[in-house]
Order: C-alpha cells, then structure tokens, then sequence
C-alpha cells in the first residue's frame, strides 16, 4: 500500500465553489405576502322570524336572525365560566354543610316522583314540615353535589318527556335553595350549581319557545306564550332565579324587556338577607348579559343598593339578628365577588361619556365644593378603581384620592385601594403634576402607617411610577420608611415578597449596579432581606452585573462573589431547589464576565476560589477551565512571555478538568492541549492528549450519554483531535504512531461505538496517517514547534510504520460498515469510507476492488441516481484511469 | 261516543259584543242519528249566605235565587246523522242580541259567596231510546271595550304610614316599645291586567322583620232583603306567601321597596256596584316581625291580627283597561 501524495493547496483551489455576490440578504425581511382575499362566511340567512310578520325589510330580518342566534347559543360565555370558576376556588367548601332545615328537595327519593297530577297548587312547595325540625342537620358537600346533579338530569328528563310541571316544579325547589345563606362558605358554590341549573331550564324554555315560534301558526304561539306567562311575574324570591333564567324570553312577550329588568332589581331589595340578595343580582347581571342589547342603568342600581346594605352592616354594630349569624366579616367577603362582576359587567365598553354619567349615578361625582362629604364603602370603591378606565382615573385623580381617603370602614383596607391607585396610574403614562400630586399625596398618608406589611404595600405600587418619574428624593423617602420599620419589627414572610417585589423592582430600573447601590438605605434592605426572597433579589443583581460587559472592579467582584457564594450555599443547605440550573448559570456567567485585566494573576487566584467556593457546580467549573485556558491565550498574546503563568493557567485546567463529567471532559482535554500546543509546552500536551484518549474509556460507563447530538459531537471532537494530532509534534521516546494507535485501540475495543461512529472515526485515522505521510503538511500552529514531515524527513521507517497501522484501520473500517444495520446509512458511510480510500492511497489492484465492493454495496442501497454515488464512481474512475476506472464504468 | 266543546280561543275569554265560536267534536264508533243540535249559553250571578255577618237563620236558607244574565239556545244542526269517526261541527252565537240591551254581562268572578259563571252546553238529543249526549264548559266574559272605562286610570296613590301607634290590636312588647315605622305609597286605582303599583320603605325597626306581605281581599256584599251580607276574604288564600311577596328577611332601611303584584285571573274582577249585590277589593299590607311565637302559629287566618303582625287596610278600585 503506498499513501497517495497530496497538493492541499490546489486541491483547496480546485474545489472551492465560486462566489457570487447575493442580490438579496439572507436575513432581511421577506417580500410581504399578497393580500388574502377574505371570505366572510354569512351563515344561514334564510331564517324566517315568525314574529316578525311580513312587513319587515330584510335587513332587520337578518339582524334579528343574529340576536336569536346568539341567545340561542346557550354555552355559557367565557367569563362567566372562568368567574365561576375562580368563585368556587375562592370559597373552598370545608367537608360538611349544615343545613339549618334539610330542604326536603335534597332527600333522596321521598315524594319527588309521586306528584304527577299537573293540579298540584305552587304553593305546595312551602313545606309546612320544614319549620317542625328545628335542628342543624349536616350533609357532606359532596352529597349535596351530586344531588344537585341529579336534579339537575331529573329536570332535564321531565322536560324532555314532556312532563313540563315536574320540571317547573323541582326548578323551583332547587332555586329555593338559594334561599338559605347560613351554609357559609358553601353559599357560592351551591349559587354555581344552582344558576348552572337554573341557565339550563331557561335555555329549554328557549328553545320550546322558538321551536313553537318557528312551527305554529298564530294560534298555538299564544297559547304557548300564555304558558310562558304564569311563570314569569311571580312575586317571590324563589321565583326570581325562575324568572331570570327566561329572561331571554321576554322578547316575545314584551317591546322593552329591560323594563322588567328594571323592575326586577328594585324587586330584589325585598331579600333581607345581604348576602342572597347580593348573589341574585349577581346572577341577574349574568343573565341579563343574554339579552341582545341592554342598558346598565340596572347595574348601577344594584351597585348603589349593594352599597346601602354594606353601609348598613358596616354601620350596625349593636343589631344582632338571630338568623343572620354570619360574621360580618364572611359576609362582605362572600359578597365580594358579586361587586367584582357586576362592576366588571358596568364598564364594559363605555365611552368616556357614559362612564362619567355612571359615575355621577354613583353619586361619585359631586362639585368640586362639596367634595369632602362624597364618600362610598371602601370595597366598592376598589372594584370600581379597578374598572375604571385609566383616562377617568387620571382625569379625576384628586376626587379618587379624596374618596379613598374617606372611605376607611371595615369592609376592605384603605391601604390597598391606595395601592390600587398606584398600579392603575403606572398602566399608562400620566401627565408628572398628576403622579407628583399623587405620590405626595400618598407618602403623606403612608408616612402615618405603622405597619411594614402596609407601607411595603403601598410603596410597592408606587416604586415604578417613582422610577418613571425619577423622584430621587421620594424614593429615598420611601427606602428609608422601609428600612425605619424593618430595623423596628423584623421583616415577616409577607412582608418580605412585597419586598422582593419592590427590590427587584428598583434593579430592573437601573442600568448600572452601581446607581442602586449609590442609594443609601439599599445595602442595609439587602441585609435584612431572607429565603427565597433574598435568592430572588441576588439572582437579579447578578443577572444585572453580568448584562453589561466584563466586571473588573474588585469591590464589584468581592460583592457578587459573596452573593453567588450565598446562593451557593442556599442550594446546599437549605435545600433550595435550582431547577432549571438558573443560578448555576448565573454564577457561570459571572465568572466568564470578571476581567481583571493585566492583572492576570489575580485572575488565576480568582478562578481558584471560585473551584473552591462553587464545588457544587459543574457547569461552573466548565467555564472555569474556558476562563483559565482564555486567560493563558491572553497572555501568550502579551509582549513578555510569562511562560510560567501559561503553565500554571494549563495546570489548572489540567486538574480541574477530572472533576467534570466524563462527556464534557474530551472536548476541555482537547480545548486545553490546543493552548498547551500554542504555548509549546510539548510535555503538557502528550499528557492532556493521553487523558483526552483514555477518558474515552470513562465515557463506556456512563450511559446516559447517548443522545444522537451528544453522539454526533463526540464524533465530530474525535475528528477534530485527529486534525489537532497533524500539529502535534512527535516524541521520540514514544512510538510515532503512538496517539493514532492509541485512538483506534480505545475505539475498536469500546463496544459501544456504532459502526458508523467507527466508520467515520476510522476514516479520520486514515486520513491524518495519510496527511502525516505528506512531505508538506497543511497547516502549523506554532512555528517554534517543527512538524513531523521535518522531524522525520527522510525517515522511512515513519513511513513505514504510518502505513503499517493504516492496515489494521482500514480492515476495521470495512468490517464496521458490514456492521452497520441500517440501509441507508449503510450506502452513505460505504461511500465515504469508498471517498477517504480512494483520496488516501494509490489504488493498486487491491485496494481498487475493495473500492469496487464499496460502491457495490453503497448501490444495493441507494438509488443509482444518488448524486453521491455517481460523483463517487466518477474519482474513483479519475484517480484510476486504468482497470478500476473500467469495471467501474462497466458494472455502471 | 263522546261529545266535547272546543272554543275558538284558547283562553276562552270573550266578550259580550262577541260571537261565541267554536266547534263541537264528536266522536262515534258507529253513525248515529240525532233529532238535532242545540247550544245553550247560560249565565247568571249566584248568590250565597255562609256566615259572615249574615245571621244564624239566613245562613239556613243558604241560597239566593240566582241573577240571571243570559239564557239563549241556538239550533246548530237541525235531525240528521253523524257519521262515525270524529265529526267537527263549527258554531257561531252572538252573547247579546241586537234587539235586547238589557242585560248586563258582568264579568267572570268566582268568590265565596258571589260567583259569576258563563257555561255553554251542547246537547244532542236522540229520541226517548238513547240517552242525550251533552257537555259542558265554563267560558269566560271580559267587559266589552266599548264599555271601558274611557278615562286613563286614576295615578292617584295613597300614602300611608305603619308604627306600632296606628294599630289597633295587641303587640309584642318588644315591638311595642322598640317602635317601628314604614310608609310608602300605593294605587288606589288598578288594571285588571297590570300589577298593584306602590313602594314601600322601611325607615326603623328595632324588632327584626320576617316578611312584608300583601293581601288581597274581596268584600262580597248581598242585600238580603233589608240587610246587606258582607263577607270579607282573602283572594287566594292558598298563594297568599307567593302572590303578595314584597319582602322577605329583614331588609335593608331607608331602601325603597317596589310593590308589584300580579292580580289572580278568574279571581278578581271589575269592582262591582250592582242593586242586589257588590264587588269590592281592598288591600292589607302586613309586616310580620322576627319572633318565636309567630313559629308556633304558622298557618294561621291572615285576618287575625296577631301579637306579632302590623297591618294596615286600604281600599283598592280593580278595573278593565283597554
């Protein structure tokens, strides 16, 4: 066998594709894309109205088939869905209900299925029964349930089957429910379950409604709605939810629904109890969101009745009613959710005009003069804070800063409605005199309070528009105010996230790590700052001191090294989970950026403590090795050669390298011996190309280690050291093909190795023994090291022994690719292996017909076609003119 | 075989100016043959003593002849045959006849002692061998529009005010010296078929209330040769809870309450000032008070006054509107 001499310079100028210059950015915008036709989908428009008669002109027609059509859509809409939802999460339902009289609805079986005749009076469902027992009974919640359910299917069934009265009557058995508020916290769930209900039976009414609409003549439609009529104006309680549920339906019966609306929330007043009247005009608000077109004024209604009742509990201290022995507290809490949603349902989509007449029906809106008497209950007033449009906030702000300051009753604190104000003003930008009158207002008031939880509150809201505005002496105000009251009373757990919140807060503001920490009470907030607050807080300042470049200030540098020392230790100790390796990247990423500079040896010193400090960190001690190893590069670029730091800086990686995970350790081996080569230190370099080779041993045993990218570049890094092993010198005390052997060993005798790793690494072996052969090598790192070709010139036992290794390599080569079970990857590699034989050796007759049972094998798995294949057959017929170029071109 | 009588409004309401329409359903197994189809409208205003303030020998004698209003019998179909199957035979009768205007055709009332009823019974007579086939069916008579009251209804509301002072029985003493007052308006005047109109407002109350109702009474009156009969009851008694609902629960002060109450069909009628008898309707709101005592008297007559109830009585005109 004899190595094919090669030309690497022509051979580069050979293949190198020409360039032509790009019309066009590869990354620049794309053309915008032609314009879509839109296709409007009209829907059914051949819906005939009945009630509509014939005199309408098709437009109203059409407009009417959309407003049925979406009362008809009888899936509740996404937020009720979602305030449902959140209503039962806010209320969890401890194990059991109890139920002062157990409506008899909720026995199971009884005399639910024996009242078939229709005649049965109404009024029957005033049980006289249930006032004999007087005793609290309790019921799991869970039972409670799934009778609900159940009725709720029994209800279904009836009205399916026709037995309309049965339906009607459990209805309102089940609204009646509703009637009975001392079930606490269960109260919103069991309203849930019971509109659920009630939404259901108005839907069937609905739908009998308009089927009959749709069907019958004249006459039945009457009839129908005459049916409809006994359930509609009935004057009880119970009936309300009834009669809301068919609310829809009204339009056939009425020109202005909205008058019994109107009616209805006056109605509702007659519920004594504050909390079922609260839910019903909650569940009237929901149900009025059906109707095609509504007006609010009822909304504002409820919410001034809603807010006489809160003054009259808030007010009455000494009434103690024996019915209602709810703790008042409870009380307004569970009346809470139906303020949200009815002041949501308010000023949804309202012109600044019509927000400004319902502010003045509020009775919100006086005179300048008379400012000072305006004054509402405080949790109203956070509801609506929260839905007031922010143009109205901040065109209004002095009458909103006034009003939270006069309302400071029970019902809500006052020191979030002031936070409120904060977060509202800080969702736009407002005019500075606004913020600035606002926040002194503010700091006045909170300067007042006693409480770290509530100032922190506060001036947590505040922080950003401070910032915004760029008050340094606000937010000096207010630091000191935290720092006043921590240093009083320590900082509870609370307490603390409102802090981190305000802190980090403060350093997204700033750019520069400096100018927060010019402030003069930060450090000593820092300080009393702990847990999981306090990682938080310093993962930002080290996120935030590794943004801007390298840090060289050794203060600097001091301080974060204790902050990552710190978070270090948290993940040790107080068992502080690092998921997704946030801190450990952090750190890393804080090593890379320290720069000391000409002060090198610092540098080292600091890379030292930090394997010391941050043993727990693998990722760390990657970087460390990165950092030393840029560090010896750095001074191997400076005019003095401080050779013996380079050495020091290598024999930090050396040792550090055994301490990181076996797969990343070939590449830093090898990351390492590349500097060790630049900075001629030939003995460093054997032993880290040894270790690089023998760590692959390691690698066997770890057997995570086999994802196709980890496998791929593993691949790629042993392609590179045979690159790498061109420059590296030889040692006349080891064999020439020491390192080259000493590969293949490891990897023949690794099992593990898939044969078209094998391939691939065993082509890169023949390729760097035949590059060595070369009298000419193609590249030097260092032209104080002399390469091999003038090492060896002349020598023709290297030639000899280069060629006598390539033997045992190419023989392993063909028999991986035998090995290899896939088809098409078995056609590839035979190709390549076919490439590196034919570009490596002159082509006797031997290694000719191996080349020939290559390209065989590479056809009997891919198409003749194969554009590889047929530029393959072509250099082999070029670098053999003769016998192979023939068999080739015959057996083509 | 079965005979039925099936108007042409479903509701069944018509008024005196009207013709009554319908039509008759038959239904044989086998033809049959008739001597004729006749229809009679009947109506009349019956009268009854029981109790009230009618004395222990009036109420022996119970009934008063009965008023009549209307007696007409029309022949639908003159003897013939119907075959078997379903057979519809569609009729027409004119209530008042063009020539005769002395009838009054009151309205439809059913009360307790008073009770105005409208019946139309189909007869087919088939000879001394078979038995006639009838049947009969209520229908009921609203005033005709012409009749109607032509000026709007009166917007006249009454005020009126409750505190412990304006009653005239025994209450609680906790009701009595904690003191409770609630005014409010209501309509003196009210359309059959709108709701009674009024609010109502509790501005104290020491004692917790239970409820506000709202009764409907009647007042049939009957001139009993020289003495009037007056019995007073409550509309509907059975609904009383439901029907006259204003509030449930002690509700809020100072929030106006609405009143807004549904009148009963076939229960109430026009007020009636007629010679031999009258109609009359009042009001009574009633405010029931938080107590351990009203528990024990559940079902109790709501005329009663009781320790634990205030009330307060106001007449009430019901009339037609177009």
């Amino acid at each position: 066998m004899e190595f094919r001499p090669r030309n690497y310079s022509a051979e580069n100028e050979a293949h190198a594709l020409p360039r032509v210059r790009a019309a066009a950015h590869p990354l620049s915008a794309p053309p915008p894309p032609l314009a879509q036709v839109e296709v409007v989908d009209r829907g059914n428009t051949n819906f005939f109205d009945p009630l509509r008669g014939t005199d309408n002109d098709s437009n109203a027609t059409s407009l009417d088939h959309d407003n049925m059509n979406e009362s008809v859509d009888h899936q509740p809409t996404k937020e009720w869905t979602s305030f449902r939802r959140l209503l039962m999460q806010r209320f969890p339902v401890s194990k059991m209900v109890s139920v002062s009289s157990m409506p008899d609805v909720l026995m199971r079986g009884g005399k639910l299925h024996d009242k078939s005749s229709t005649n049965m009076h109404l009024e029957e469902l005033d049980d006289p029964q249930k006032f004999a027992d007087e005793g609290v009974k309790t019921i799991t919640w869970q039972e409670y349930v799934s009778r609900l359910h159940e009725l709720k299917d029994e209800i279904t069934r009836s009205w399916l089957a026709e037995d309309r009265v049965t339906s009607l009557k459990l209805s309102i058995k089940v609204a009646k429910l509703l009637m009975d508020t001392s079930v606490f916290e269960f109260y919103p769930t069991l309203f849930v379950l019971v509109t659920d209900i009630m939404d259901m039976l108005g839907n069937l009414v609905w739908q009998r409604i308009k089927r009959k609409a749709e069907f019958s003549e004249d006459g039945a439609l009457c009839c129908n709605l005459a049916g409809i009529r006994f359930k509609g104006p009935v004057n009880h309680s119970k009936f309300f939810y009834l009669e809301l549920a068919i609310l829809p339906c009204w339009r056939f019966l009425l020109d202005q629904p909205l008058d019994s609306l109107q009616r209805l929330v006056m109605m509702t007043r007659g519920l004594g109890d504050p909390v079922a009247s609260a839910y019903c005009r909650l569940y009237m608000a929901h149900c009025a969101q059906k109707l095609p077109s509504h007006d609010i004024g009822y909304l504002v209604t409820c919410v001034n009745d809603l807010r006489v009742i809160l003054m009259q509990i808030l007010s009455a201290k000494e009434r103690t009613d024996k019915n209602v022995t709810l703790d008042r507290k409870l009380q307004v809490s569970l009346m809470e959710p139906t303020i949200e949603y009815i002041m949501k349902c308010i000023f949804n989509g309202l012109s600044q005009r019509q927000v400004n007449e319902v502010l003045s029906e509020l009775g919100l809106m006086k005179n300048q003069q008379d400012l000072g008497s305006v004054s509402c209950v405080s949790i109203v007033l956070h509801h609506l804070l929260k839905e007031l449009p922010i143009e109205v906030v901040s065109s209004n702000i002095v009458q909103i800063l006034r009003l939270i300051e006069f309302s400071k009753d029970n019902s809500f604190d006052q020191h979030m409605n002031y936070r409120l104000l904060g977060f509202r003003l800080y969702e736009r930008k407002s005019s500075v005199d606004i913020v600035n009158a606002v926040i002194e207002k503010v700091i006045q008031v909170i300067a007042l309070y006693d409480s770290l939880d509530e100032y922190l509150k506060v001036v947590d809201a505040y922080t950003d528009l401070i910032l915004q505005n760029q008050k340094d002496n606000h937010l000096n105000t207010i630091l000191e105010g935290i720092s006043k009251r921590a240093r009083n009373k320590g900082v509870t757990e609370d307490e603390m996230l409102s802090l981190q919140s305000l802190v980090v807060k403060l350093l997204s503001h700033f750019k520069h790590l400096e100018d927060v920490f010019s402030l003069v009470q930060f450090p000593e907030i820092i300080d009393v700052m702990y847990g999981k607050s306090q990682d938080v807080v310093f993962l930002h300042i080290l996120n935030m001191a590794t943004r801007n470049g390298h840090i060289s200030d050794p203060t600097s540098i001091q301080m974060l090294f204790e902050i990552s020392q710190t978070l270090h230790d948290n993940i040790e100790f107080m068992n502080v989970k690092d998921d997704d390796g946030q801190v450990a990247h952090s750190i890393s990423r804080f090593v890379h950026m320290v720069d000391y500079g000409a002060e090198m040896e610092c540098h080292l010193a600091f890379l030292v403590d930090c394997r010391g400090a941050f043993g727990r960190l693998n990722e760390l001690k990657e970087t460390l090795v990165h950092s030393s190893n840029s560090l010896a590069i750095q001074a191997l670029k400076c005019a003095k050669k401080h050779l013996s730091f380079v050495k020091s800086c290598i024999t930090f990686s050396e040792v550090t390298i055994p301490s990181i995970s076996a797969h990343r350790q070939f590449d830093l081996f090898l990351e390492t011996a590349e500097v060790a080569l630049l900075g001629g230190l030939v003995s460093h370099l054997d032993g880290l190309i040894d270790s690089a080779i023998s760590c692959l041993h390691i690698l066997d045993i770890i057997d995570g280690y086999r994802t196709p990218t980890d496998v791929e570049g593993l691949v790629s890094s042993i392609r590179k050291l045979c690159g790498f092993l061109i420059m590296v010198p030889g040692n006349f005390s080891l064999p020439v093909t020491y390192f080259p052997n000493n590969l293949f060993t490891v990897v023949s005798s690794q099992s593990w190795f898939e044969p078209k790793m094998r391939t691939q690494i065993f082509s890169a072996i023949i390729l760097l023994l035949t590059t060595l052969s070369q009298k000419r090598l193609p590249y030097h790192a260092n032209p104080q090291i002399p390469g091999n070709n003038i090492l060896y010139y002349g020598d023709s036992s290297y030639n000899q022994e280069l060629v006598s290794l390539s033997k045992p390599v190419l023989e392993n080569l063909l028999s991986a690719i035998q090995q290899e079970p896939s088809q098409a990857a078995r056609g590839i590699i035979a190709l390549e292996a076919c490439n590196c034989i034919a570009s490596s050796f002159m082509l006797n007759n031997e290694l000719s017909s191996v080349c020939l049972t290559l390209v065989e094998t590479a056809k009997s798995c891919m198409s003749a076609q194969d554009k590889y294949l047929q530029s393959t057959i072509q250099l082999l017929s070029k670098q053999s003119p003769t016998s192979v170029g023939t068999m080739v071109s015959i057996s083509v | 075989m079965s005979v039925e009588l099936k108007f042409s409004r479903s509701n069944r309401i018509y008024r005196p100016s009207e013709a009554l329409e319908g039509k008759i359903v038959v239904k044989t197994h086998s033809s049959i043959s008739h001597y004729g189809i006749r229809l009679t409208v009947k109506g009349s205003v019956n009268l009854q003593v029981r109790g009230g303030s009618a004395g222990v020998v009036e109420s022996f004698y119970g009934a008063i002849k009965p008023i009549p209003i209307v007696n007409r019998t029309i022949e639908v179909k003159p003897s013939g045959k119907i075959g078997s199957g379903t057979s519809e035979i569609p009729f027409s009768l004119n209530l008042r006849q063009r020539d005769e205007n002395l009838e009054r055709f009151y309205e439809t009332f059913h009360g307790t002692d008073i009770s105005i009823q409208y019946l139309a019974t189909v007869d087919i007579s088939r000879g001394y061998l078979h038995k006639s086939l009838s049947a009969t069916t209520e229908f009921i008579v609203e005033s005709d529009k012409a009749d109607l009251l032509q000026r709007p209804l009166s917007p006249e509301m009454v005020i009126f005010y409750i505190t412990q002072d304006t009653q005239r029985h025994p209450l609680l003493p906790e009701i009595k010296s904690g003191g409770f007052r609630v005014t409010g308006k209501i309509s003196t005047q009210c359309s059959l078929s709108g709701p009674i109109n009024g609010e109502l407002t509790v501005e104290a109350s020491a004692v917790p209330i239970q409820t506000i109702d709202l009764q409907l009474f009647r007042v049939e009156s009957i001139l009993l040769g020289d003495k009037i009969v007056t019995e007073t009851s409550l509309v509907q008694t059975t609904q009383a809870s439901d029907a006259g609902f204003i509030a449930d629960g002690d509700v809020c002060r100072n929030l106006t309450l609405p009143i807004y109450v549904i009148l009963p069909r076939l229960l109430t009628c026009p007020t009636t000032l007629a010679g031999p008898f009258s109609i009359e309707f009042k009001v009574a709101i009633v405010i029931s008070f938080q107590s351990e005592l009203s528990k024990l008297h559940k079902k109790s007559d709501p005329k009663t006054p009781r320790l634990w109830l205030a009330m307060e009585t106001l007449p009430l005109e019901l009339v037609r509107t177009k």
